[in-house]
This record gives C-alpha cells, sequence and structure tokens, in this order.
C-alpha cells in the first residue's frame, strides 16, 4: 500500500503483466490462416463466424472499461437497485437490435456496414449522416479506453498515465493491424473467457474478504431509505430511464455490433445476441455489486471520486494475485472494446467512404486493405493525443447521443416501410438533433407553452421507442398498439414533469421530433422503393474463386 | 431485503457469468472442432 491507500505493482511487474497480456494477445492472431488477407475477411470475417465466437466478441466488445466502474458507481449511488440500472438496459441494447438485425441482414446478407445498407436504400446523403456519427462514436470509444488504461497503469503503479495511454494503444494496434476484424473476434473470444473468470471468483472473495452475510447484517443501516428500496424512483428516473431511453440509439449507432451483425452465420444471429445480453449484464451488474458493498459498509472513494471505488476495495480486500488479476480484467475489457472500435473504424473508411463515395462501386480490394490499416494507424494516434490531452468530450459525447436518437426511426423503418424517401431520412435526423440541442443545452427556458411544446413531443418520443420494442418482437400490429398507447400515456403523464429531467427529455424529443418528420415526409412520398435492390446494391468486395473463374475467357 | 436474500443477491451474477462462460467455451470448442474436420478456419 502506499500514500494514495492503493496497491502499488512494481514498474518490472506492472510491465510484465502488460507485455505478458498484449504478446500473448499478439501470438494468438499468429493462428489466423490466411496469410494473404482480403478486404472481406478484414472487415467481416467473410460473414460465416460460428456461435461461440461471436457471442463471445459481441460480450467482449459491449464490455469496456466504463461498463465496470459505471456500474459500481450506480450501486454505490442508487444502492440494491443502482447496479441493475446500469448493467440491464445496456444487455437490453445488445437483445432489442437482433430483431432488426434479422431484418437487414436478410436485405443485405453480404453488407459490411450499417451506413452501407443505407446507402443503397438512400443514397449518400443518409449514409454518411449515420457513417459519421458512427465515426464520432467510435472515437470517443477509443479515447475513453486508452483513457482507462493510462489512469489504471497511473494508480496501481509507478509507470505514468502517458505510459499507460501508449503501451494499450501500441498494443492493440500491433494485433489488430494485419487480420482486422478476423484479429479483432479471435483476441475477444480469449479476452472475454479471461474477464468472465476473474468476475466469477473476484465477487465472491470481495464479498467475503469484507465480512459476508454477517457485515451486510451489521452495515445494512448505512443505506438510505431511498438506497435500499430495489424499486427506488430516484434511481429510475436519473439512471434507469435516460438509460433505457437510448438502448436503440446506442445499438443503432455502433458500428461495432453492425459489424458482429454482418459477419456471424445468418442463422446464428439469435442464440448469439441471446448470449450477448444475458452474459453482459451478468459480469457489469455482478462487478456493479461491488459499489453497492462499498456503500454497505460505509467506504468513502478515494478523491471524492467514484471512478476509484472497484480498484480501492479490490486493492483494500484482495491478495497481490488477485489485484493482478483485476488488472488483466480491465486490461482485457479496454482492449477487446478498442480493437472493436479500430476494426469499425477501418469498415467505415474502407466501404463508406473509399467503396461507396470514392471509387463509387469499382473499389480495389487491395487499396481498401491499405486504407483500413493506414485507418487503424490513424485513428490509434489521434486516440492518443485526446486521451493524453485529457480533452473534455461532454458536448461531443451529448452531440452524437442525440444524432443517434434521432436517427433510430429513419434508420428502422426505411428497413420495412418502401415508402420512407432519402428527403424525409435527413430531414428528420436534422430537426431531430436541433430540437434535441435546444431541449439539452436549454437554449429555450423550459417554462410554459414551451415546455409543453417540447414535453408533448417527447410523450410521441416514448410512444415511438416502446412501439419500435415492441415491434421488433411482436410485429406492426402489436408496435403501433402499443407506441399508439403509451405515447398518448407518458404525454398525458409527462407533460409538467419531463421538463424536471433534461437529459431523458431531450433524448425522448430527439426520437419524437425525427419520428414526426420522417412520418409526415413518407406520407407525402407516393414512391415506393423495391427491397430487392438492397441486395442487388450491396456485395462482396472481393472477387470469390467461382466469379475469378467465370471472368476467364474459355479459350485462354 | 433479509440478509439471506441480499446475499443471493450480490452471488447470483457470477454464477451466471459461470453458466454463460461454460456455454461460450463449450460452443468455441464445437466451432474449433468443426473448423478443424472440415478443414476450414474459426474465423
Amino acid at each position: 500500500m502506499t500514500e494514495s491507500g492503493l496497491y502499488q505493482f512494481s514498474t518490472v511487474t506492472v510491465i510484465s503483466l502488460l507485455a505478458a497480456f498484449y504478446i500473448g494477445t499478439f501470438l494468438l492472431t499468429l493462428m489466423i490462416g490466411k496469410s494473404k488477407e482480403d478486404a472481406d475477411g478484414y472487415m467481416v470475417a467473410n460473414h460465416g463466424v460460428g456461435f461461440g465466437i461471436s457471442a463471445a466478441s459481441m460480450t467482449a466488445t459491449w464490455v469496456w472499461a466504463a461498463s465496470f466502474y459505471a456500474a459500481a458507481t450506480s450501486g454505490y449511488t442508487y444502492g440494491l437497485s443502482g447496479p441493475i440500472h446500469y448493467g440491464f438496459w445496456g444487455a437490453l441494447m445488445i437483445l432489442f437490435i437482433y430483431p432488426f438485425g434479422i431484418r437487414i441482414r436478410k436485405l443485405a446478407p453480404n453488407a459490411h456496414t450499417l451506413a452501407e445498407v443505407v446507402h443503397a436504400r438512400h443514397g449518400s446523403s443518409s449514409q454518411l449522416i449515420l457513417a459519421f456519427s458512427n465515426v464520432i462514436g467510435s472515437m470517443i470509444s477509443l479515447m475513453v479506453n486508452f483513457t482507462a488504461a493510462g489512469a489504471l497503469v497511473a494508480v496501481l503503479s509507478p509507470l505514468s498515465f502517458q505510459a499507460g495511454v501508449l503501451i494499450a494503444a501500441v498494443g492493440v494496434l500491433s494485433y489488430t493491424i494485419w487480420s482486422g476484424f478476423r484479429a479483432s473476434i479471435l483476441t475477444d473470444m480469449a479476452q472475454l473467457i479471461a474477464m468472465m473468470a476473474v468476475a466469477v471468483v473476484i465477487i465472491p472473495m470481495v464479498l467475503y474478504a469484507m465480512g459476508g452475510p454477517e457485515m451486510l447484517m451489521a452495515n445494512m443501516g448505512n443505506l438510505t431509505a431511498e438506497q435500499s428500496n430495489f424499486f427506488s424512483k430516484e434511481a429510475f428516473f436519473q439512471q434507469g430511464a435516460p438509460y433505457f431511453v437510448a438502448v436503440l440509439a446506442y445499438a443503432i449507432g455502433n458500428q461495432t455490433i453492425s459489424q458482429r451483425l454482418f459477419a456471424v452465420r445468418q442463422d446464428m444471429i439469435k442464440p448469439t445476441f441471446l448470449t450477448a445480453t444475458v452474459g453482459y449484464g451478468a459480469i457489469v451488474i455482478g462487478l456493479g455489486m461491488i459499489g453497492l458493498l462499498a456503500a454497505i459498509a460505509g467506504i468513502e472513494p478515494m478523491n471524492g471520486d467514484a471512478n476509484n471505488l472497484i480498484p480501492q476495495v479490490v486493492s483494500t480486500y484482495l491478495s497481490p494475485v488477485m489485484i493482478a488479476a483485476f488488472f488483466i480484467l480491465v486490461i482485457s475489457s479496454l482492449s477487446s472494446t478498442a480493437d472493436s472500435d479500430l476494426t469499425a473504424l477501418s469498415a467505415i473508411m474502407m466501404t463508406d467512404v473509399y467503396g461507396k463515395n470514392i471509387a463509387k462501386n469499382n473499389a480495389d480490394p487491395r487499396k481498401m486493405l491499405f486504407i483500413g490499416r493506414l485507418t487503424m494507424i490513424i485513428a490509434t494516434t489521434i486516440g492518443v493525443i485526446m486521451a493524453s490531452m485529457a480533452l473534455d468530450i461532454l458536448v461531443m459525447l451529448v452531440f452524437v447521443g442525440g444524432v443517434w436518437g434521432a436517427i433510430v426511426f429513419p434508420v428502422i423503418t426505411s428497413m420495412y416501410w418502401r415508402r420512407v424517401s432519402n428527403l424525409a431520412f435527413t430531414a428528420a435526423v436534422i430537426v431531430g438533433l436541433v430540437l434535441f440541442s435546444i431541449a439539452r443545452f436549454e437554449w429555450l427556458e423550459m417554462t410554459g407553452p414551451v415546455a409543453v411544446f417540447f414535453e408533448s413531443i417527447a410523450g410521441i418520443g416514448g410512444g415511438v421507442v416502446l412501439g419500435l420494442m415492441s415491434f421488433g418482437f411482436f410485429g406492426k400490429r402489436i408496435g403501433v398498439v402499443v407506441g399508439i398507447l403509451a405515447g398518448l400515456a407518458l404525454t398525458y403523464y409527462g407533460v409538467g414533469f419531463l421538463r424536471e429531467y433534461t437529459v431523458l427529455l431531450a433524448s425522448l424529443v430527439a426520437y419524437g421530433a425525427s419520428s414526426i418528420v420522417c412520418v409526415a415526409l413518407t406520407l407525402l412520398n407516393r414512391e415506393e422503393f423495391d427491397f430487392r435492390l438492397i441486395g442487388e446494391r450491396v456485395g462482396d468486395f472481393d472477387e470469390t474463386e467461382s466469379e475469378a473463374v467465370d471472368a476467364v475467357p474459355a479459350n485462354s | 431485503m433479509n440478509v439471506f436474500a441480499l446475499t443471493a443477491y450480490i452471488l447470483v451474477w457470477p454464477a451466471l457469468t459461470a453458466v454463460v462462460l461454460a456455454v461460450i467455451v463449450t460452443a468455441v470448442i464445437r466451432d474449433y472442432r468443426h473448423a478443424k474436420h472440415s478443414g476450414s478456419e474459426m474465423v
């Protein structure tokens, strides 16, 4: 222990742990057979990945370093229901996307990115709105994960924050750059197994090291009445509801999910996403329980920062070997997400920027591979700079959240409703984003008729969220009924109430406004789109062997 | 919430994690054997 109150590894130990992790991961990627990579393999592993690796990869990608810290903070702040209000809704992001994923994959079996499918449906402007939001999201994620590596190394060893950032960045880039997505999903599998194995052991160990059930019995009085209430209203409205509203937005806005959707064998989409839902929920809620235990035990977070809770508890109650296991758990979680962000960014630059907008469907697969690898190097460099400068990304994060909220309804309806046009899509996103910004940044005072106007749109937005979720699982009729009933109920109860919850109000406004504009402009459009065109317009970039044979003249 | 229920509530998550871990490891081994048998690749 040091003055900081946290266990300190020696420089040699921490470098050995990091070297063992990243060299081991790199050696694992050498198992990937083909020395000659192709563009489709680099982006989606040729659409044929099995259930085991897909489920592991989807789970590992969605679990990032912030998951543990945020779930523990939620447990510490809101008590019994806190970890649930972080992990459960995060897990639902994986669950609720799969019914739409099955539809999208059916329309475009050989797609690489969701934006590519939107390009086939609407053209460049809609595609680039989605691709741009994907890029911002992945860059933020990359920066946050590198920051988490720097912070972890800085608090548990004599090495500096910058050294931690740089080691993680070089480590992740080194094992991802050659084989791209194939390396990402293969290493995700190993990283997830390490994460889960550590989580299974570490949670009971912390509970019993702190004193077990006797400690719980003696200290339950440390929880407030609200924290002791499993159905805490405060926990739901402050933590759960804004996160629940973001369920569809995060899933649609994240290329890392789409990429796995296009990579897994088509008949394995459902079991893959169901398993990842349960896996993510179990590991994140479980580690969030450490925050709840800290609240019950009356532990004060170091420097008043709740993000220190898990390292603090692990440092205080567990042996050095288990602290090293915890170190590997966090490094695994941030590396598996960072490598997925790199492969997502490379796929967007390869497909959406070069393939669809520069080469115009006449793409050179070898040039695509070069672009993909170059993207990874540039993205890693930018991520390291952003992390090292500790940039305040809150406004950027809020902005991209608004874009994702505004984009959900137009993206999903475009895959089912023939009359949705490019104009309807683009106008819906722009109007949704503008009204979201007014509500979120409080550019207008939320009182009187202005507040009622925004609360009414938010009520409709709530109906849209619940309607889309019902539609995904139960079809159009139930989706419409649930959407209308929920919209009416939320508008009735929301007026005069939602203005107190700015984040929730703004998120719902993004959904509501974009949906209203999208529906209105779609009803004015009489032209019907032929969905078969999507499959014709979206295909593999590499020539298959059979196509290559066909291309050779018979008399040659 | 009584202490027994609270202890179970805390420990059910690592137990569920262990179940998912077993499902994933079993599936990966099956995929590996299938790939080896058919001469294809896992990824």
